[in-house]
């Protein structure tokens, strides 16, 4: 269960600078003659990766990052500028469904072409097409011209198609979200069978949600290169976080505190993360937050402490004012406290420790420090936080 | 052998395209040579009163016919194959098989459709010209056929690889063809031009074809051993130059498209 089916090592792609007329010429000029690199604009920079038979890989990462090139270098269809990509086994490739379709024949006409290009011929053929049809379910339209298709249909169609075939290895781009949801279903369930049946699969998908679901591993692509690999929590949730917290830059730009206020927060600790770095928890680990505040007048602020989700949303928040906990000064106006969360029940994710003091009245903010609090874990749950919860025991129905 | 098949396939599907829709559909073939070689044939011998030379030359007719079927298989081959990875982009972007398949698949499409054409035109010539050579000269046509493949998927690949690059050829190629059809012995006889042009029509692979039809099917004129090795050759060279081309711009087709 161990070979290798995909293996790249160093794989780049460059696209050619386009395109008038005379870049063309030269471009031919230059493949055939001179050998000489073509102006290039480069998606795709070493890539190296491994994935095992039996093994489901999820690519992730923003537009243009590079994901459906990578795909395409690995079914074959784009050839690599720079490395090398070495596949076994027979590829199917469901780079976009429906592709290769031709509008203008029927069904079971572009079923036989699409079987052929995927090298099912003859009595295989003949054995799988009934399975395919019955599997695309889309009743007599299937010796109507595909022109007469809803999208859907094609959809059905297409994935009709690769789930008879079952090639060792599937590489699909972003398809499970087409289709209707009873087929949506049928399809993430074939998907599943396949891949406990031993189907190897490299899956794109913008859906976390999809890709935590299907795959062990997932590759997060940044501007052509790999940001991270690894198990899929792992990397989904850096990759989550990374989102949020760009999401959350926009949005906020900078507001520190500065200046001389009555009340100042000098420092800020959660647990004993060093300086502005993230405090990286288990799930379920408790924390604290230390801080240090300065007081001009001698005053008792109320402190104010919040967690918000890397992009702004609020989690929880609380004051010293509400449970009664005042804060003491020392002779040179400083405060030393901490706050103890025990059993957090936040999810894995990027969250936001804010920290901001008041003046005793409640009335005035003076300044907002914040630190990054990363909470790691496996689960499948979603949203911010774990709700207590249990469920029911059963009660027989009366007849 | 998925190769074959998928060359089959498309093909198919590429016969299936041309004549989609139509009522006569793969009648076609036959339908519309015969109607230009009518058209031809009344221009030529009512208004031009054209003749072949010689005591015992076959009716103009027939002339004309036995060498026009397999130009229009060739012409029409080449014309179609340089665009067969133009057209087909989207299918290149998204599947990944031996592309050199839809060159071969739409030149073979061609020359199905034509050499059925040409089969039952020279049937039907032999029944008003008694210099047609059924039984002796139809099977040998067809063999002839084999070289004029060659030599049209070559031109095919060739053109085809360098049309994703240079997007004029095809316009220039519809151009150029009709010329190369008026300069090889196809609407005259090589005699009847002025000597000192008549060597120069050797320069044209098709001037080979055309006299070798000639010869085989109406026993006009010889094949001279010379020129059947020369043509050969060409064939066969023509054919490993446009292979060597094709593969050599196949993996940059996709960045190109």
């Amino acid at each position: 269960m161990s070979d290798v089916l995909v293996r790249t090592e160093g794989l780049g792609k460059v696209y050619p600078k386009s395109f008038h007329h005379r870049d063309r010429m030269r471009a031919l000029w230059r493949l055939l003659v001179s050998r000489r690199r073509i102006d290039s604009t480069a998606v795709l920079s070493d890539v190296s990766l491994e994935v095992r038979r039996g093994e489901s890989l999820g690519l992730i990462g923003a537009n243009g990052a590079g994901k459906s090139t990578l795909l395409k270098l690995i079914s074959g269809v784009l050839t690599p500028s720079s490395g090398k990509v070495a596949v076994t086994g027979e590829i199917g490739a469901l780079l976009e469904l429906g592709a290769g379709f031709d509008p203008d024949q029927t069904g079971r006409e572009n079923i036989m072409m699409t079987a052929a290009l995927h090298g099912m011929t003859g009595a295989r053929l003949k054995t799988s097409m009934p399975k395919i049809i019955e599997f695309a379910d889309i009743g007599q339209y299937i010796d109507q011209p595909v022109k007469h298709y809803s999208s859907g249909m094609v959809v059905r169609l297409g994935f009709a198609i690769i789930a008879v075939l079952k090639p060792d290895l599937l590489i699909t781009d972003e398809v499970l979200a087409v289709g209707d949801e009873a087929f949506q279903k049928k399809c993430i369930r074939w998907m599943q069978d396949y891949l406990d049946g031993g189907g190897t699969l490299i899956l794109v998908s913008h859906s976390m949600y999809h890709i935590q679901k299907l795959c062990q591993h997932a590759c997060w692509l940044r501007d052509g290169r790999v940001a991270m690999i690894g198990g899929v929590f792992d990397v989904t949730q850096a990759y989550l976080a990374y989102q949020e917290s760009k999401l959350a830059a926009q949005d906020s730009g900078t507001e520190r505190a500065g200046g001389d206020l009555e009340f100042m927060v000098e420092e800020v600790q959660l647990d004993d993360a060093q300086g502005e770095l993230p405090l990286i928890l288990e799930q379920g680990a408790g924390f604290s937050v230390k801080l240090r505040l300065r007081s001009r007048e001698g005053r008792r602020p109320i402190i104010a402490i919040g967690i918000v989700r890397a992009d702004g949303t609020p989690v929880y928040g609380v004051s010293s004012e509400m449970d009664g906990y005042q804060p003491m000064l020392n002779d040179a106006g400083e405060s030393h406290c901490a706050l103890r969360f025990d059993e957090p029940q936040l999810l894995p994710g990027s969250y936001t420790v804010r920290v901001h003091p008041l003046d005793p009245e409640g009335l005035r903010v003076f300044g907002t420090v914040e630190r990054a609090l990363v909470v790691r874990g496996n689960t499948s749950e979603f949203g911010l936080v774990r709700l207590a919860h249990r469920w029911l025991p059963q009660v027989e129905e009366k007849a | 052998m998925s190769t074959i098949a998928l060359t089959y396939e498309f093909a198919a599907r590429e016969l299936r395209a041309r004549f989609a829709g139509s009522f006569a559909g793969i009648l076609w073939a036959v339908f519309q040579p015969a109607l230009q070689l009518a058209i031809f044939a009344f221009v030529f011998v009512k208004v031009f009163n054209a003749r072949i030379p010689g005591a015992d030359a076959p009716g103009y007719v027939a002339f004309l016919a036995v060498a026009l079927w397999p130009w229009t298989a060739f012409s029409d081959a080449i014309l179609n194959a340089t665009k067969a990875i133009q057209d087909n982009a989207a299918l290149i972007g998204k599947v990944a098989f031996p592309r050199a398949i839809l060159v071969m698949a739409r030149v073979c499409a061609s020359f199905v459709i034509h050499l059925l054409g040409f089969v039952v035109i020279v049937v039907a010539l032999n029944f008003f010209d008694d210099h047609v050579r059924l039984l002796a000269g139809l099977p040998l046509a067809l063999l002839l056929y084999v070289p004029l493949f060659a030599l049209a998927l070559g031109i095919s690949l060739l053109l085809a690889a360098l049309q994703v690059f240079v997007r004029d050829l095809v316009q220039l190629l519809a151009q150029l063809l009709p010329l190369l059809l008026y300069c090889a012995p196809v609407f005259y006889d090589r005699t009847i031009m002025p000597v000192a042009y008549q060597p120069w029509l050797s320069l044209n692979p098709f001037t080979f074809y055309a006299e070798a039809f000639h010869a085989i099917v109406l026993d006009h004129g010889v094949i001279a051993a010379p020129s059947l090795a020369c043509a050969l050759l060409v064939a066969a060279g023509t054919l490993l130059c446009g292979y060597w081309l094709f593969t050599r711009l196949d993996k940059h087709f996709e960045d190109f498209l």
